[in-house]
């Protein structure tokens, strides 16, 4: 099945979707292309490298071009309007540049996703309401009001822009359900209006493809807003942004050759391939740069290798933990024969003593090499499914594979306060206590004690600590 | 162990006939005519400045030729601040410093033979230097302790008690293989006003430089060199240099400064040390990083500098350009969409049509103490800023300019004010032909 998803009618002819291969057009695996003109094409299934402050943690500008394949970026509006007159709306960019990308520094080429809020987002305290949500810049929890958000989409001119969506931070009853879709709807509705609206001039109506969220929700519980997706805002919207696995199936076959960016947390490869099975094209995988955080160096290949395919081995793990000292002198690369820049150039006994040394490199170089073993599973689920054989790989990877993720046993770089949810009854200290008033004192009492000569010390140690001598 | 192999030494105690008296009556042990130390380095001077003292020297070490004068990064623990070795060979690093004393305790000396040294543990294929630890034990421990035998100090890790002999310091040096080791020396404030202590620890330092000597493995590839204390006192500094001159380093260090001293006496004691350094021979003065400080240095006759100031410094998000620094963190920089500086040429300010990031002042506003990338790229910024310091410190030494790219380096600081030209250079300056004040 070969669709083009954009026709001369499409309000965003830049963005076109192209299913190359798939079996149904819902709740199946799926290859696709992404190609936005200008940019570089996003081959489908793909994970989304996030950012925060418009950076991948520990990637610096050069790495990510030398050294990874990134190729596209998601990021958060809340990380860029802590300031009342937001930078970030003063970037001097060309009219077909985008503000955003020259902010934050990034090629043209870029594929750039933006959202309301980063990914995973910090639960808010502060409800949202009819006309704004609840988001934390690095000041604080503040609200992004509907309009301000489009209005933001018009000046930065992402490539893709991900409508805003009501969500709750905790199971919500009936009545929060019903506002949920309302608002969505709402919001949507108006978003599309003023960005490509008949009232919006031919050369004031924006680039960006705009993708339409889902709601976590029953498909009955959202039926009308489904409705008019299918319908009234069929022509306007190039995408589907889904924030639970289970909305995959809730997915109107009419809307079935739109590419479904998916907002979830996937714990373990595993679900990954789930979520791909369920036809997901775009997947955020914060496990990623959880993982390099824990100094865990991620360790599984997709199909599994026929080497690997002996049956009687115990489960694989998914990823080595780097604090263990097993790494303290071992020259190997982090991966058995992996290709990564980091593997190439760095051994696992380096960064056993980064970590434990908690030296930034640690981080670099393992997102580096967790980067590279996701863009490689990623390019193994595409040809599997291209080849027809992916329902055997993902059973044949689940049984290679154990279930979990390796626990870290080590830190992970200090967290910044917007990076860390917000305070609340009875929460553990973040951090232990640095200073306290008394532990100076005792500890200058402990080290004056133990200078003193006392009786049960031998004739030996009494006379290097010169006995009844003055200092 | 360490302490029952000291019990097993028996230095001869001989006073070298050469010296003179008010030297042979210092509490030295000059060491017994000293193993012969071969040097595992060249150095070849290029050019001198008519006026002042500065050189412009190359220095051939094992893992490739430095360009003197240097600046060189300091890589603490094996790794410059959050960057990959290819970033730093970009910034055109040749050498960087390793600190014995932190590698010492992480990832420890076994694992360091067992992986064949630093140059291996951490994928740096050009120079390392290592200081010796001295400095880290009365800089980092409360409760050190000096004693004739080493430092003694507890463990930051559990408490124990530990001693740091120069035999040990030597012993790991060798394991880290770098290309310059540093004598153990006897480190202390230069501001202290016990002046007993200051000859005691000079005294001391001598001592030790011949046990590092006794010690030292390999001098074939790696090169041992001596550190010049004595304090403020210009006295007992001509003293350690004439005591350890005679012992023959491929190369000499002036220690002990940077310590919160005047600059007065900062550029005296240089001055005054250079003044009877062999000629043929690289001069390091430790732990000095500031722009205006290096470039007076220079001037004095220094060839090698290290401090973590710049990449420190670049954590907080500071950036060092060529009219002083930049609080990047500061709001007034919020909307600043120029490069960190104009025209630099390092990876993070080269506008992208020439193949750079094209980093704005706002985005490292944005990011800077906020992200670990932040540091990374003003880390980037700040060593090649220094090296490119460097750089031009150089050529203006061989075209013999180095007067006026003095002249120019501090109008440029000070916004062309020269009343705002600090005293302490105009005065060091000043005694080595150079009139900052006048026109150039």
């Amino acid at each position: 099945m070969t669709t083009s998803a954009m026709d001369q009618s499409s309000s965003s002819p830049a963005m076109s979707f192209t299913v190359l291969a798939s079996t149904a057009p819902v709740l199946a695996p799926r290859v696709g292309k992404l190609a936005i003109a200008g940019r570089k094409t996003i081959a489908t299934p793909h994970h989304v490298p996030l950012t925060s402050r418009g950076t991948v943690p520990h990637v610096a500008h050069d790495v990510m071009r030398q050294h990874t394949e990134i190729n596209s970026l998601y990021a958060g509006l809340e990380d860029f309007i802590a300031r009342k007159q937001p930078p970030v709306y003063n970037t001097p960019a060309a009219d077909h540049e985008s503000p955003l990308k020259k902010f934050i520094c990034v090629p043209e080429d870029m594929p750039l996703i933006l959202g309301p809020r980063r990914f995973p987002p910090i639960p808010c305290p502060p409800a949202n309401t009819s006309s704004s949500i609840a988001l934390l810049t690095s000041t604080g929890f503040t609200q992004l009001d509907a309009h301000d958000y489009v209005q933001a989409v018009q000046k930065l001119r992402p490539d893709i822009a991900v409508g805003m969506v009501d969500l709750a931070n905790k199971q919500p009853g009936s009545k929060r359900r019903a506002r949920m879709v309302d608002r969505t709807h709402a919001w949507n509705r108006d978003a599309l209006e003023q960005l490509y609206g008949p009232s919006v001039a031919e050369e004031k109506k924006a680039k960006s493809a705009y993708f339409a969220p889902i709601l976590p929700l029953d498909n009955a519980q959202q039926s009308l807003y489904l409705d008019d997706l299918e319908s009234e805002f069929r022509w306007d919207i190039s995408g589907l942004a889904l924030y639970q696995s289970a909305s995959l199936g809730f997915v109107p076959e009419s809307l079935a050759d739109l590419p479904r960016l998916l907002f979830s947390e996937p714990e373990t490869p595993h679900t990954i391939l789930r979520d791909i099975s369920l036809g997901a094209d775009l997947l955020t995988t914060p496990l990623l740069g959880v993982s390099s955080d824990a100094g865990i160096a991620m360790d599984f290949v997709f199909p599994v290798p026929d080497v690997l395919q002996d049956g009687s081995a115990k489960p694989r793990p998914l990823g080595t933990d780097m604090w263990k000292s097993d790494h303290a002198v071992d020259t190997s690369s982090l991966g058995e024969g992996c290709t990564c820049y980091a593997c190439k150039n760095y051994h696992r006994a380096y960064v056993h003593h980064l970590l434990v040394a908690k030296e930034m490199t640690a981080w670099a170089i393992l997102q580096i090499h967790n980067f590279h073993v996701m863009d490689a599973f990623f390019a193994g689920v595409r040809e599997s499914i291209q080849r027809g054989t992916f329902e055997q790989d993902v059973r044949m990877f689940n049984c290679v594979y154990t279930s979990a993720m390796p626990e870290s046993t080590g830190e992970g770089p200090r967290l910044r306060g917007y990076q860390l949810p917000a305070n609340g009854p009875n929460q553990p200290r973040r951090m232990p206590k640095a200073y306290g008033l008394l532990d100076g004192a005792a500890q200058k009492f402990a080290a004056s004690q133990s200078e003193v000569a006392t009786p049960d010390a031998g004739a030996d140690e009494l006379e290097e600590q010169g006995f009844a001598e003055k200092a | 162990m360490l302490c029952h192999r000291l019990l097993a030494r028996h230095p001869t105690r001989l006073f070298s006939t050469a010296l003179s008296v008010s030297i042979a009556t210092m509490s030295t042990t000059a060491a017994p005519p000293l193993k012969k130390m071969p040097s595992a380095l060249t150095f070849d001077r290029h050019a001198k400045c008519s006026t002042t003292k500065a050189r412009a020297c190359t220095l051939h070490l094992p893992h490739g030729s430095v360009p003197l004068p240097i600046f060189m990064p300091v890589a603490t623990q094996a790794s410059l601040k959050g960057l990959t070795y290819d970033q730093l060979r970009e910034t055109g690093c040749m050498l960087c410093l390793n600190n014995t004393y932190h590698l010492g305790l992480k990832p420890g000396q076994a694992v360091l033979d067992a992986v064949g040294g630093a140059h291996k543990l951490q994928g740096w294929d050009r120079n390392l230097l290592t200081d010796s630890g001295g400095f880290q034990m009365v800089s980092l421990l409360q409760l050190a302790t000096v004693t004739e035998e080493g430092v003694r100090f507890l463990s930051p890790h559990d408490g124990t008690p530990m001693l740091l002999t120069p035999e040990h310091s030597i012993s790991l040096q060798n394991s880290i293989g770098s290309d310059i080791i540093m004598q153990l020396d006897d480190v202390i404030a230069t501001t202290s006003p016990d002046h007993a202590r200051i000859k005691e620890a000079t005294d001391r330092s001598i001592r030790w430089l011949d046990r590092c000597i006794a010690e030292h493995k390999y001098p074939e590839r790696q090169n041992l060199f001596c550190i010049i204390q004595g304090g403020l006192d210009l006295e007992l500094r001509k003293q350690c240099c004439e005591e350890m001159v005679a012992r023959d380093t491929p190369g000499i260090a002036i220690g002990g400064l940077s310590g919160g001293e005047a600059k007065e006496e900062f550029c005296k004691v240089v001055d005054t040390c250079t003044e009877i350094l062999p000629e043929h021979k690289p001069r390091y003065v430790m732990g000095v990083g500031y722009p205006e400080d290096i470039v007076v240095a220079v001037a004095l006759g220094a060839d090698m500098f290290d401090c973590v100031w710049p990449t420190r410094t670049a954590r907080f998000g500071d950036a060092i350009v060529s009219s002083g620094t930049l609080k990047l963190s500061h709001k007034s920089y919020a909307d600043d969409f120029s490069p960190v500086e104009e025209g630099c040429q390092c990876v993070c300010c080269r506008p992208t049509d020439q193949g750079g990031l094209g980093l704005t002042r706002a985005y490292m506003h944005h990011i800077t103490a906020k992200e670990t990338v932040g540091a990374h790229l003003l880390t980037i910024h700040n060593v090649h800023y220094m090296l490119t310091l460097m750089g031009k410190i150089r050529q203006a030494i061989i075209d013999d300019q180095y007067p006026a790219f003095l002249r120019k380096f501090f109008s440029d600081i000070y916004g062309g004010d020269r009343s705002k030209f600090p005293a302490w250079a105009v005065g060091a300056l000043r005694g080595v032909g150079v009139d900052l004040l006048a026109d150039s």
